[in-house]
């Protein structure tokens, strides 16, 4: 067995390791966990309808409240535009 | 001959106006069910993948060219990004009113009737200000976007086809 | 009570079908038979989603995923070679 292949089996063993026990530690699916809660999910499924005005509470947080991550999602993809545009041009007659 | 046989491009002339239709119902209605700007543009461009592959590049880069679809998609960010400095712009002209970047400045007022009113749980297409524009500007952005990938990878490697 | 049982049996074969789908995708040496592997195992990612109660995440899934990710890596293979090299 090289030692490259030898990395990857440990590297392989500590990810797998580490991916079992955040398994084990997840809270049971679907319920209410006292510990593990956050006071902004609280507020925003509270107030987002009222707020925003929007019915859909998923587009009032997207485009509202976290504005700033469309912002960056919309700037993602006029890069990836741009690159395959640059990246196929010299291939067109 | 590019393209694919005929039951298939029978089938694409079926099927395409259904995507359309549900692709922009995704879009419009983005503020009242699930989906929005980019769920509605994926399935729009998806409609469009499916002309592409049924018709070929070939024919379909002799009814829009990607110079047009770039301005298109430039369009979309222009009308997020303006949308987004509006609500900075109207603190000037409203002096009673708090505006920071992003800020819903259409909600709650009268001045302008559009997108203005608040509709917890009336499924009523008049509310949520500014959220309804901005997915059209995303979903044109999305459309553009995703379709120019597509049929320039396409027409680029269409040298291969023939052979 | 009976809908409920449906539902949990299909939380248990989705994701199992979806690792099986993933495992065809690694292990099929004819790339466009693996891409469809691929646009297999989004749309049951997509189904997966929509049964967690998230239709936006299954709306884009069915969208980019099955469609245009399987469209991208079928126009490559085309342009290259279809047999994977060892």
């Amino acid at each position: 067995m090289s030692g490259r292949n030898f990395a990857a089996i440990i590297f392989f063993a500590i990810v797998a390791v580490f991916l079992v026990f955040s398994a084990l530690m997840m809270h049971p699916f679907g319920e209410f966990d006292e510990e593990h809660y956050p006071e902004m999910d609280q507020y925003i499924i509270d107030n987002t309808q009222n707020e925003t005005g929007a019915d859909n509470g998923v587009t009032g947080v997207v485009f509202d409240y976290r504005g700033f991550d469309t912002l960056g999602e919309a700037t993602v993809l006029f890069t990836a535009v741009a690159g395959v545009i640059i990246l196929f041009r010299r291939l067109k007659k | 001959m590019s393209g694919m046989s005929r039951i298939v491009k029978t089938i694409t002339n079926v099927a395409f106006p259904f995507v359309m239709i549900y692709g922009l119902y995704v879009i419009a209605h983005g503020h009242l069910t699930p989906g929005g700007g980019f769920q509605g543009g994926a399935v729009v461009a998806s409609g469009l993948a499916m002309i592409l592959v049924a018709y070929g590049s070939i024919w379909v880069v002799g009814k829009v060219k990607e110079k047009h679809l770039s301005v298109l998609e430039s369009l979309g960010a222009i009308g997020f990004i303006s949308l987004a400095f509006f609500g900075i712009l109207l603190v000037y002209l409203y002096s009673s009113f708090e505006g920071t970047f992003f800020s819903n400045f259409l909600i709650g007022q009268d001045t302008i009737p559009i997108f203005n009113e608040i509709g917890k749980g009336l499924a009523n297409i008049n509310t949520a200000g500014i959220i309804p524009l901005m997915n059209f500007a995303v979903g044109l952005k999305v459309i553009a976007g995703l379709f120019v990938i597509v049929l320039v990878m396409a027409y680029s490697t269409r040298i291969k086809e023939g052979k | 009570m009976v809908v409920d049982t449906m539902i949990n049996i299909i939380h248990i074969v989705v994701p199992i079908l979806i690792v099986v789908a993933s495992f065809y995708a690694i292990y099929l040496k004819d790339l466009i038979a693996a891409a469809i592997a691929v646009s297999a195992m989004s749309l049951l990612l997509s189904l997966e989603f929509y049964i967690l109660q998230a239709p936006d995440v299954a709306i884009a899934e069915a969208g980019i995923g099955a469609c245009l990710t399987t469209a991208i890596l079928i126009i490559s293979i085309r342009a290259t070679n279809r047999e994977e090299e060892v």
